[in-house]
């Protein structure tokens, strides 16, 4: 496949292929071959994002905001002009933990995220980061999708449809929810919008290692009548599709389907190989705190990311968070609107854990060079307390940080600024089309050519409104 | 022009002589040289044309550029006067280059001066106005009097040859697939293959097209287009449980092929062209089928975000309405002008205040079939209680646990209106409201002969056990509560209770009761006391629960615990859902029973739950003479028959529709679509001018919310509308092709794809014009015709695969993957499980938990109920079925106008593994042994006949024989339900 047909020529290849996509189908959820051609030479070859569901506050974390301390206990909207999302702003709130220089670079992170601190120098972010939207689901979808809107295609499927897979044997692209739940919007998040739909994200279950893919296997209840049952049926299946097929040769979906059957078999091998983690030394396990019954499933979910794209899976969605289910003492996810020091205390070891282990494992395995990870939330939140003396933040679409680290990231680097408070995005404002951009930049796609035409529009991932590639985050 | 002159005149301003500027010679030549390069007929950058009057005037993205008679005042100006380093300087140039020389510029001050003068021989033509779709429909379509006459000509014209009529076994597999979405059954197959009667296709065509399964098949279709689901989406993902009734009324709409026109006005405005008509008014469905985003248009407080989500759902409404009846692609002008169809961003705004003042929201079809319903549903609720009281006196005494309650013996000795303090278990005679200092799980006993306590439950979601007796018993498994108390536990209503009617029943009246159990409380009664104080053995317990507070998102859960084990469970219970009948058989054992109520999750606000008529009655009942035996039967026949009534009564008469806003917003442009920047005065409702044969104006701006609908249903549905018909006849033979005339069914712009047959096209929107916009009628021309009756097995040698592909001049029927819905319902049908009942409210194959954003969890479709037709699913937008999803089952988040297929191990694995296939493939099993006897070649003939509709092959019969043999008839109907030829149509 390649991204740069035209509109019409590229429905055309299409028809030839069948009368539908049954021959190119493939080739992104399995493939037997490499991917498709690229636009310019990768430097990345594949990503792993990390999406902290709920809206992590930049405030508290890696945007230092000096002023906001000077200010603390004063109004922050002394006309009282201002509406958040659910709230009138309180009083300006300054982190809830101190900021310190890190590393070469000397860019500031507060003590909520330790570890990930030492990697400073690998991480390069973008602190002017803002969406269209301070609501979770339609935050989620853009950060997702480039859309606020449900119905895109996710940024991995896009990937997936453009570049195809690099394995033989795992889907192109995967995610590992939340094993709280489903971050907001639902699975919709990693669908394939008006793609085909083997650009869909396949979940992986961290928590079941023998059947991490649904229908992997039957069920327990059909276990002992399938077992025998299996590979005879498979057989007389081939040999039926192949006597219905003789006629019908023209039809390559046909062969298609065959073939899919074979594959599905070697994925039936290679999941549970890939989930299951006995072979990973104790050095490792420690370093990801598996173990641990708060950071041991992120951890998980993080080295499971590790092993996939070291497998060669294309793009990797980690989900850091939950959607606000039921309401329990610490909020699911980091939607800290009441107790921010509780709930940022309890997600800041999280995912300071899992991702400055991600960080340090693929570094010494080579990986990182060409492996994207990003990071971000569907929004920040506000420097104001939530309601006067509130200890919580609201919802904040103006203002939030992103970062991004490996696969031809030039690390260290801080990009952008919001106002001396931290409200809004003030310096080289960045939405997730720039964003997005510039990922695929990385892997070796024009986001101007990867295109797929829906409802009277060429769509692209990026949209149109859109100022391209951050050249400067590029090493 | 005249006016602005003089108006030019009289402010002095920049009039240089009494001659006026000659546009064609001094004036076009400055803009060609300078600007069209980047504003003219092939780039438009900021949305500014300067070629074309129109667009020139009118401006671009930034607003007008060009103030007649002004020339300071015009931006274009002061683009070209600004010095070359400024942002702001038109043309860009570099440092050194040179824009417009001062003579060039003064000439453009005058000719602006003068009134921007601009001679109608020279606005320009926008050639995009001679594109196809926009025209009339062409009367003379040449001498061809069938659709193979259209299909010959193109065909031969590049020298292919049709492919040989199908054979009967195909046909009428093909059609079956086509028109009802499930499999012949082996007996339909046999009769038509022997029909002697040579128009045994002819018959077969309509009689399927009388089939109730024909609009259920199509309704899907037309849902996809719709894009309909049973939930809001977005984040707090909420149901829309009466959302049912437009899928139904798309159903019958296709089987009582209601005319097209109707059909449309009826989706777009049935509320304001037929208010008496109840089809009609539930039509409106379509325009609210969509998302919504419940957070952003109610839950938060921002006025900026709110805007924003409105901005939004509009735009759906909008898109939807247009893509579906006109395959026209408006969004695209909602930031801008459309870039490729000449649709301007001013006729987008002018679309949207059709809509502006619509909402969506579940209504009441009418007030006159609410109150019938209502009517109907006391009569009957009446009929019921009769019943009761006869039945409970022939019974025998019972004892009332609501006069225990209240300090009595069962029998009516009690004080109405007395209350045990949950916290305490003491009683109290007056009324009290929010209790304070609870404590969870403290059980308090209580000094009554049949109570052994009280307590407030909290069960923290399973982790807590909750103490219920003075033994020590807890109950686990409960959910976490608010610990918050309202009021006593009760013999009559709580204090502040909504109404102690529900469904017609009033339990204070005379004769009734009810134990008030406000949330979050629980009370334990001592079985084994009643038995020792009664000398009575077996018991039941009856009563009739219900949620007796306000209606609306209020909602409780109620418990009935015996022995420690839940034995009744209702969470999520609301005033809508009335009275619920509890009957349990006590087994002489048990000692304890327990009622309890928890908050639901939102709150204890208006849980006012309580017990009807809570009575222990002697199990089995008292010895009765004959007479009074058969008495018994008598009203125990009578109420079953009532009950069937009640549910043949059904639902209430809800639908989720449309409501209008109590003012028409006032609609005004908005800078690239951004709410926050809006321009221009308020502008009147409209359509596009793109249709020149219609008046694109819709009404004044003091028009009101439903005319503006009803203007655009009859420029939509206006018989000269060429596009309408064209569009629905495209879709009709993209149905029954796969492939439409037009391959882009909801674009017909300049982005979509040119009509393959364009005479075609316009020959069958007469037809459908002519038979009075029957769908059947077209049809039938289309199912009768020799193309559609082609085979469609071709090999890769074939002459067509080299010369046409994609099979554009169909020298081949299309063979085609059936989709996901299809693909269960034919499982179902083969296995023999598939439920028939048409209609109502969606099946729901999940596990449904309130929360804030609620939580769908699917289980596997294993019971009768859940074995419906998938057109009769319950469709969740966040969490759609992923089994479904899997087999290529669109996100109804989308506009689907064409199902794509794709085929992926995953697919293979969902297929061959997927708990609902494999008990499906069991049943299959189990219908074959029963059907075909246990010799294995009988078993495999029936097995290929319900699956395939035809007799295996030697070959393949001694395949199957020997998997039969060795592994099993399970092993081998689950192979067949994964064949390609079951998922794939000849």
């Amino acid at each position: 496949m390649t991204l740069a047909l035209s509109r019409s020529s590229r429905r055309e290849f299409l028809s030839r292929a069948g009368g539908g996509f049954g021959g190119l189908a493939l080739s992104s959820l399995l493939s037997e071959s490499a991917g498709a051609v690229s636009h310019h030479a990768p430097r990345a070859k594949r990503v792993i994002q990390i999406f902290c569901s709920g809206g992590l506050s930049h405030v508290d974390t890696f945007d230092y905001k000096p002023e906001l301390e000077r200010r603390a206990g004063t109004p922050f909207d002394p006309e009282g002009k201002l509406q958040f999302f659910a709230s009138k702003p309180g009083n300006c709130l300054p982190s809830f933990w101190k900021f310190r220089q890190h590393g070469e670079s000397g860019l500031w992170m507060s003590d909520l995220l330790p570890k990930l601190a030492k990697c400073i120098d690998d991480m390069a972010f973008i602190y002017s980061m803002q969406s269209k939207t301070a609501l979770h689901g339609p935050g989620a979808f853009m950060m997702n999708t480039g859309q606020t809107l449900p119905g895109f295609p996710s940024m991995g499927s896009w990937v997936t449809y453009g570049l195809g897979s690099e394995s033989e044997n795992l889907p192109a692209f995967v995610v590992l929810p939340d094993v709280r739940g489903l971050p907001p919007g639902g699975i919709i998040n990693w669908g394939a919008g008006f793609l085909p739909a083997e650009h869909q994200a396949t979940a992986l279950d961290v928590a079941n290692v023998k059947t991490p893919i649904a229908d992997l296997f039957p069920s327990e209840s059909f276990a002992e009548e399938t077992a025998a049952a299996d590979e005879p049926g498979l057989e007389f299946l081939n040999e039926l599709n192949q006597l219905h097929r003789k006629f019908r040769s023209g039809n390559t979906e046909l062969e298609a389907r065959i073939k899919a059957y074979e594959m599905a078999a070697r994925l039936q091998l290679s999941a549970p190989e890939v989930t299951d983690l006995h072979g990973e030394t104790e050095l490792t396990r420690k370093l990801y705190d598996i173990e641990h019954p708060d950071i041991g499933p992120f951890g998980r979910q993080c080295l499971l990311a590790r092993r996939l794209v070291e497998r060669g899976v294309r793009f990797v969605q980690i989900y850091c968070g939950a959607e606000n289910t039921t309401a329990e003492k610490i909020r699911p996810n980091w939607d800290s609107h009441e107790d921010l020091p509780r709930d940022h205390g309890y997600w800041g070891p999280i995912l300071d854990t899992g991702a400055s282990a991600l960080l340090i494992d693929l570094k010494s395995r080579g990986l990182l060079e060409d492996t994207l990870v990003i990071c971000t939330s569907e929004f920040g939140r506000q420097p104001a307390a939530q309601n006067d003396t509130g200890k919580g933040r609201d919802h904040n679409g103006g203002g939030f940080t992103a970062w991004m680290a490996g696969g031809g990231i030039k690390g260290g680097t801080g990009y952008g600024a919001t106002d001396e408070l931290g409200w809004k995005a003030e310096d080289k404002v960045v939405h997730s089309y720039e964003l997005h951009a510039t990922a695929l930049h990385l892997l070796g796609v024009d986001h101007e050519r990867l295109t797929w035409y829906h409802n009277g529009l060429e769509q692209r991932l990026t949209g149109f409104e859109g100022k391209g590639v951050i050249h400067d985050l590029l090493a | 022009m005249t006016c602005w002159r003089s108006f030019a005149l009289a402010s002095g301003l920049a009039v240089s002589s009494g001659w006026a500027t000659d546009f064609g010679r001094e004036v076009r030549p400055i803009l060609e040289a300078h600007c069209f390069e980047c504003h003219g007929p092939e780039k438009q950058k900021s949305d500014f044309r300067l070629d074309l009057r129109s667009a020139a005037l009118k401006g671009g993205g930034n607003g007008p550029a060009i103030v007649p008679g002004n020339p300071s005042e015009s931006p274009l100006i002061a683009h070209i006067e600004a010095p070359p380093v400024d942002e702001m300087a038109m043309p860009p140039r570099k440092k050194g280059e040179q824009g417009l020389s001062p003579e060039e510029i003064e000439t453009l001050r005058t000719w602006i001066g003068e009134g921007a003068n601009w001679p109608d021989n020279l606005a320009g033509e926008d050639g995009r106005l001679g594109h196809w779709a926009w025209q009339p429909l062409r009367e003379d379509v040449g001498t061809a009097r069938s659709i193979d006459d259209f299909i010959q000509g193109e065909r031969e014209a590049v020298g292919l040859e049709m492919s040989p009529e199908a054979d009967r076994l195909t046909l009428i597999r093909r059609l079956s697939f086509d028109l009802h979405g499930v499999p012949p059954s082996p007996d339909a197959v046999e009769a038509f293959v022997e029909d002697p009667d040579p128009r045994a296709y002819e018959k077969l065509v309509d009689s399927m097209l009388d089939s109730t399964k024909y609009g259920e098949r199509f309704a899907r279709h037309w849902l996809d287009i719709a894009h309909y689901a049973d939930t809001h989406g977005f984040e707090r993902d909420q149901r829309r449980d009466s959302a049912w009734r437009y899928r139904d009324y798309v159903i019958d709409s296709f089987n009582d092929d209601k005319p097209y026109d109707r059909f449309l006005r009826e989706q777009i405005a049935g509320d304001v062209l037929w208010p008496e008509e109840e089809e009609a008014i539930v039509a409106t469905g379509f325009l609210a089928a969509g998302p919504w985003d419940f957070v952003g248009q109610k839950e938060t407080k921002s006025p900026v975000l709110r805007r924003s989500a409105r901005a939004l759902d509009l735009d759906d409404m909008a898109t939807q309405v247009m893509t579906a009846t006109m395959g026209m692609t408006v969004n695209c002008a909602r930031c801008h002008d459309h870039k490729l169809d000449p649709i301007s961003q001013e006729e987008y705004f002018r679309l949207q205040a059709v809509f502006a003042g619509v909402k969506r929201e579940e209504r009441v079809i009418s007030e006159a079939a609410l109150q019938k319903y209502e009517k109907e549903k006391a009569v009957l609720s009446r009929k019921l209680d009769e019943a009761d009281f006869a039945i409970a006196k022939l019974e025998g005494e019972s004892l009332d646990l609501a006069d225990i309650v209240g300090g009595g013996n069962g029998l009516g000795t009690g004080t109405v209106g007395n209350g045990i303090d949950s916290r305490s278990g003491k009683v109290q005679t007056r009324k009290f409201g929010a209790i304070r200092n609870a404590v969870a799980n403290r059980f308090k006993p209580v000094d009554f002969e049949f109570i052994d306590g009280v307590f407030v439950p909290d069960g923290e979601d399973g982790k807590a056990g909750v103490p219920i007796s003075s033994t020590g018993l807890v109950v686990s498994g409960l959910p976490k509560t608010s610990v918050a108390v309202w009021d006593m536990i009760r013999n009559g209503p709580v204090s502040s209770t909504h109404s102690t009617e529900l469904d017609g029943v009033d339990f204070a009246s005379e004769g009734r009761s009810m134990l008030g159990l406000h949330a979050n409380a629980g009370i334990t009664f001592d079985l084994a006391a009643v038995r020792k104080a009664t000398g009575l053995k077996g018991l039941r317990f009856s009563s009739r629960l219900g949620y007796f507070g306000a209606a609306g998102a209020n909602q409780a859960d109620a418990w009935v615990v015996l022995d420690g084990k839940i034995v009744v469970e209702h969470r999520g219970l609301n005033r809508e859902q009335g009275l619920q009948e509890i009957d349990l058989s006590l087994p002489e054992t048990a000692r304890f029973l327990t009622l309890i109520s928890t908050d639901g999750g939102n709150g204890y606000g208006h849980d006012q739950v309580a017990f009807g008529d809570p009575k222990l009655k002697p199990d089995p009942p008292r010895t009765l003479s004959a007479e009074d035996r058969d008495e018994l039967t008598r009203w125990k026949r009578k109420r079953a028959e009532v009950e069937r009534e009640l549910k043949v009564l059904g639902e209430p008469p809800r639908y989720y529709g449309i409501v209008a806003e109590e003012e028409m917003p006032e609609v005004r442009m908005q800078r690239r679509g951004n709410p926050e920047a809006e321009f221009g005065d308020p502008l009147p409702p409209g359509a596009f001018s793109v249709l020149a044969m219609l008046d694109p104006d819709l009404g004044g701006r003091d028009a009101t919310e439903g005319e503006r609908r009803r203007a655009l249903a009859d420029w939509i549905a206006h018989p000269d509308n060429p596009l309408s018909s064209r569009v629905i006849v495209n879709r009709l033979w993209h149905w029954h092709f796969g492939q439409g005339i037009v391959a882009t069914p909801s674009d017909f712009g300049l982005g979509g794809s040119r009509p393959s047959h364009p005479e075609l096209l316009d020959w069958l929107a007469h037809r459908l014009k002519e038979n009075g916009g029957s769908l059947k009628a077209v049809h039938r021309l289309i199912l009768n015709s020799a193309a559609y009756r082609q085979e469609s097995r071709f090999t890769s040698e074939a002459p067509g695969v080299a010369i046409d592909a994609g099979n554009r001049l169909l020298w081949r029927q299309n063979p085609r993957r059936i989709e996901a819905e299809a693909v269960r319902d034919s499982v179902l049908f083969v296995s023999g499980k598939l439920n028939p009942e048409r209609g109502g409210p969606g099946f729901r194959d999940f596990k449904y938990t309130d929360a804030y954003a609620p939580i769908y969890e699917y289980v596997t479709a294993d019971e009768p109920k859940l074995w419906r037709r998938s057109i009769y699913r319950f469709l969740v937008r966040t969490t759609p079925d992923q089994f479904l999803t899997t087999l290529d089952c669109p996100d109804p988040a989308n506009l689907t106008p064409k199902r794509l297929t794709t085929t992926t191990p995953l697919q293979s694995l969902a297929l061959y593994n997927n708990d609902f296939m494999l008990r499906q493939a069991r049943y299959f099993a189990e219908r074959v042994q029963e059907e075909a006897g246990d010799d294995p070649a009988t078993q495999v003939a029936r097995a290929f006949a319900l699956a395939f509709g035809r007799s295996p092959s030697r070959e393949e019969s001694e395949l199957s024989v020997s998997l039969v043999e060795k592994e099993g008839l399970f092993a081998f109907c689950r192979s067949l339900f994964n064949a390609n030829e079951f998922v794939y149509v000849d």
